[in-house]
């Protein structure tokens, strides 16, 4: 029990026509299901494509929104549980089929991208997370009720059994089968949230734990098939570059070797109809590569290595290393204004005497998600099925139709396990080069493997953010009269150019800077960029929380108080939050030289809004010595989003995030030579260890109690990067305006 | 290709593969026990450790040929070697994010704990050089410091 629910059968489908209520997945396909939908069937009764109940009282949710790490599915599952009041230990999840959202239209959607969602207390997610248990246990209810031939007013649900005041009882699995074609003539009403006993009341740990920790929960790269196959792939070192030539008769007769196969962008066919995908191709599209076929992965792996290749790597190899194109978006930056993000006022009527500038960078950085990317797919003439560990199915499908040319009623897909994402894995560029070697290679299942550094040197990089910063205080106050701000962002991919983290923030929206411009331009590269936990975000919150400490320097003003007095007539959670990292920080301790704290604050995903988003505030403690050696000896964050539904699932989140932010801002960093990243694996590319993590306190007082249930696992991210900026300025006085630190010099005197 | 015959989680496994084949993927393509992952290939991050002849050792970097006789235990068989407790700490604690690393921490975690019983915490920071980066490395240690006993 307790269990996650793996996708093993293979997977029939049918175009079985189902009745209107299905497609809010609330009400059941008439009779019982004869379609095994993805997921392995129970004995069950289905009550909508999301809720079946086994006659053993096994509730099994099926969830679009995939596990990465963050405990969606589970969270799905307990909002389910919340109005179902089932026993806990009975549930279990699966992965929803975006197969049977297809051929059902939309058994599954609800809301923003709305197959994938995201968010499992999303506004609209929860609403029909918890009508869906709500309608489950009233009609348990109605069929316990014809049983019985008592009202079901007079019938209450609790633990999975179903009681009369009469002492007759019955459990959810006796009368489920009755109960799932049960059609309730009018919706049951919500609890109030202040009746909740399950969401923000308990904190259940994640209901795949114990397949994850025995080794049985199968992810990507674990997915076996008879007859399959194995393929190592290599794309061109230069993004955008081609193929110009390879001697497959070299390596033809190394052991295991099948096949060499050659990725040509030019043949991917496109959907034959119009795509339903979440973020449409631009980020998919098929790069030139090439890929050896083999019995094993090590035998293609090796025969890739040994394999004669040469390319033509294309026009993006003008760039001889990372600063040439750095330069070249500051150059950019420098033409003049670009695009208007916001102008308020008139910067030119700003009078004080106190100007403050400051010119900050973050550079490529890599996602880095520890299982490598890779997809398992099967494509003959008519067909086409594919295993993989997407973030987004409705995107993967959409993906896989695209490189196919197929019929979407020809594709299938299952959802596997992922080994963290992070952004990596939800445009589908990793599926569609795997379903491109498939279809070379037609009648057989391929498992294609990104090697580790196919993975690095192949990403969809963090979008590198130059900002130049320029203030005028306000000679009585302190605080910006005037602030202008040019951002410069590299890559031709406009979807990753977001102001998100910047101009949405309060500091700009309050009206306590009265005049405003803040401006951007893009450096169109070849080097690929995409999401990297919360695109842009991680960046810009780097650069305002550093400028904004630069300002209270330069105005004299201990930098607590500062953003205090620029956030007074924002949301209070904002000044609570800061207060409470500080307090439990030590600020206003007297440190000896070589020790200091920073702060900083921000919130994802919409700042500009009032309560909305998750507020972050981290407080970063470090000690220096006079050598430059860097010790981070304490984090403490506060922050509201609202409420929580699962504390200890956000904690767990809060210091998973501020870890990857703070792994981050001390060691990220790709380098480019000639147009082609040059890190390849970890040891180039340092991760914190165990050893690294200072002591993170997770501080729960500021939550406003606002009814909003935000997501979490992004905001973190963002200010403890600045925060330890700051306090090593607090320090040492060595301000650092670009990332990564462990590559500045902190030694002192 | 080599012929090799070792234990794995007790049970005696014929392999006929390419001498130079790590014991990574030995484990996952030729016996099917995926539970052991594969993160670098290169002795980074730790996501292949297993115990060989009872020592934590990175698969990656172990080849088939030397392996003759060989006695390993995997994820798979960290239960029946005294792993149970251990295992159930992770769930208790809610130790896993994506959970990727997790069977080469809990690998990691086993050869500490049965060579220092009552690690501190300089122990646990030296044993433990995994990577997770889903940073569950608090986690992590507070599940060690339980199972070993000691004040978290
Ligand atoms: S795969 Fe062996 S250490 Fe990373
Ligand atoms: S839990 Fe995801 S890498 Fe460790």
């Amino acid at each position: 029990m307790n269990a996650m629910r793996i996708d093993r059968r293979s997977f029939l489908v049918s175009t079985a026509v189902v009745s209107g209520g299905m497609a809010l997945g609330i009400t059941s396909a008439e009779g019982a299901p004869t379609v095994p939908w993805g997921p392995d069937m129970a004995s069950g009764a289905e009550f909508s494509a999301w809720i079946e109940i086994a006659p053993d009282d096994t509730v099994t949710v099926r969830v679009p929104t995939p596990e990465c790490g963050n405990g969606a599915m589970s969270q799905a599952a307990m909002n389910v549980a919340e109005e179902l009041q089932c026993d806990w230990s009975k549930v279990q999840v699966a992965f929803a089929s975006i197969r049977r959202d297809f051929d059902e239209k939309g058994s599954y959607q609800t809301g923003f991208l709305s197959f994938f969602s995201g968010h499992s207390t999303g506004k609209q997610r929860l609403k029909t997370t918890l009508q869906l248990g709500a309608s489950a246990r009233e009609r348990l209810k109605a069929a316990a009720a014809a049983r019985w031939q008592v009202p079901a007013s007079e019938i209450t649900a609790a633990n999975s059994v179903l009681s009369h005041a009469s002492g007759k009882k019955l459990r959810y699995g006796q009368v489920a089968a009755e109960a799932a074609k049960i059609v309730l003539p009018k919706e049951p009403a919500l609890k109030p949230q202040g009746e909740w006993t399950l969401l923000g009341k308990k904190s259940p740990p994640k209901l795949n734990i114990p397949e994850i920790a025995s080794g049985k929960a199968v992810y990507g790269l674990d997915v076996k098939l008879p007859g399959m196959v194995h393929a190592a792939l290599m794309q061109c070192p230069v993004h955008g570059g081609k193929l110009k030539s390879h001697d497959a008769s070299a390596v033809m007769k190394m052991p295991g070797v099948r096949a060499v196969v050659v990725i040509d962008p030019a043949k991917t066919p496109g959907s034959p109809v119009k795509a339903q995908s979440t973020f449409g191709f631009g980020d998919s599209l098929c790069q030139w590569g090439i890929a050896v076929i083999a019995d094993h992965y090590w035998q293609a792996k090796k025969a890739l290595a040994a394999l004669p290749v040469e390319w033509d790597m294309g026009g993006g190899a003008k760039w001889q290393d990372a600063e040439a194109i750095y330069s070249a978006a500051k150059a950019l930056r420098d033409k003049g204004p670009g695009r208007d993000l916001k102008k308020t006022g008139d910067i030119a009527t700003a009078t004080g005497k106190r100007i403050v500038d400051g010119d900050y960078g973050t550079p490529y950085a890599e996602n880095a998600a520890l299982e490598p990317l890779n997809t398992t797919a099967l494509v003959t003439a008519d067909s086409a099925e594919v295993w993989t560990n997407t973030q987004d199915m409705a995107q993967a499908f959409w993906v896989a139709v695209d490189e196919t040319g197929l019929a979407p009623g020809k594709v299938n897909m299952h959802q596997t396990f992922m080994g963290g994402a992070f952004g990596r894995r939800g445009q589908g560029d990793d599926l569609r080069m795997a379903v491109a070697v498939a279809k070379a290679y037609p009648g057989k299942p391929v498992k294609v493997i990104w090697s580790r550094e196919e993975c690095f040197r192949q990403g969809r990089y963090r979008t590198p953010v130059f900002t130049k910063m320029h203030a005028v205080l306000d000679d009585t106050t302190g605080l910006p009269q005037a602030m202008t701000a040019d951002i410069g962002y590299v890559g031709s991919r406009p979807g990753f150019h977001l102001p998100l983290g910047f101009s949405d923030q309060p500091y700009f929206n309050s009206g306590v800077i009265p005049n405003l411009h803040l401006t951007s331009s893009a450096l169109p590269v070849n080097v690929l960029s995409g999401a990297f936990r919360a695109p842009c975000f991680n960046s810009h919150a780097f650069v305002l929380e550093t400028f904004v400490d630069e300002c209270a320097v330069a105005a004299g003003i201990d930098s607590l108080e500062y953003r205090l007095k620029l956030l007074a007539s924002w949301d209070k959670s904002w000044s609570d939050c800061l207060k409470l990292a500080a307090e439990k920080s030590g600020w206003g301790q007297k440190l000896p030289k070589g020790e200091g704290i920073g702060i900083a604050i921000s919130c994802w995903p919409v700042a500009n809004v009032r309560k909305n988003g998750t507020v972050v505030a981290a407080a970063v403690r470090v000690a220096i010595t006079p050598e430059g050696v860097l010790m981070v000896k304490q984090i403490d964050t506060a922050f509201d989003c609202g409420r929580v539904a699962n504390p200890d699932a956000v904690r767990a989140q809060i210091e998973g995030a501020t870890l990857f932010g703070l792994n981050v801002a001390l060691n990220e960093e790709l380098t480019v030579k000639d147009g082609a990243i040059v890190e390849g694996n970890f040891d180039e590319y340092p991760i914190s260890h165990m050893a690294d993590v200072p002591p993170i306190n997770v501080h729960f007082g500021a939550l406003s109690g606002h009814e909003r249930l935000e997501i979490i696992g992004e905001a973190p991210v963002g200010p403890v990067q600045p925060a330890l900026g700051n306090a090593i300025y607090s320090a040492i006085g060595k301000r650092l305006r670009r990332t990564p630190i462990r590559k500045a010099d902190l030694s002192w005197s | 290709m080599s012929k090799i015959t070792l234990r794995v989680n007790g049970k005696a496994q014929s392999v006929d593969a390419d001498g130079d084949t790590p014991l990574l993927w030995v484990l996952r393509d030729h016996l099917g026990m995926t539970g052991t992952k594969y993160g670098c290939g290169v002795a980074q991050c730790g996501a292949c450790t297993v115990h060989l002849n009872g020592e934590a050792v990175r698969s990656c970097q172990v080849p088939l040929d030397g392996l003759a006789g060989a006695n390993i235990t995997t994820i798979e068989g960290l239960a029946a070697k005294g792993g149970a407790k251990l295992q159930a700490l992770w769930h208790e604690l809610n130790v896993p994010q994506c959970g990727y690393c997790q069977a080469g921490m809990l690998m990691a975690a086993a050869d500490l704990l049965k060579k220092k019983p009552k690690p501190s915490d300089a122990d646990i920071d030296e044993a433990m050089t995994n990577i997770c980066r889903c940073g569950t490395y608090p986690r992590v240690k507070a599940a060690i410091k339980r199972a070993a006993g000691v004040a978290a």
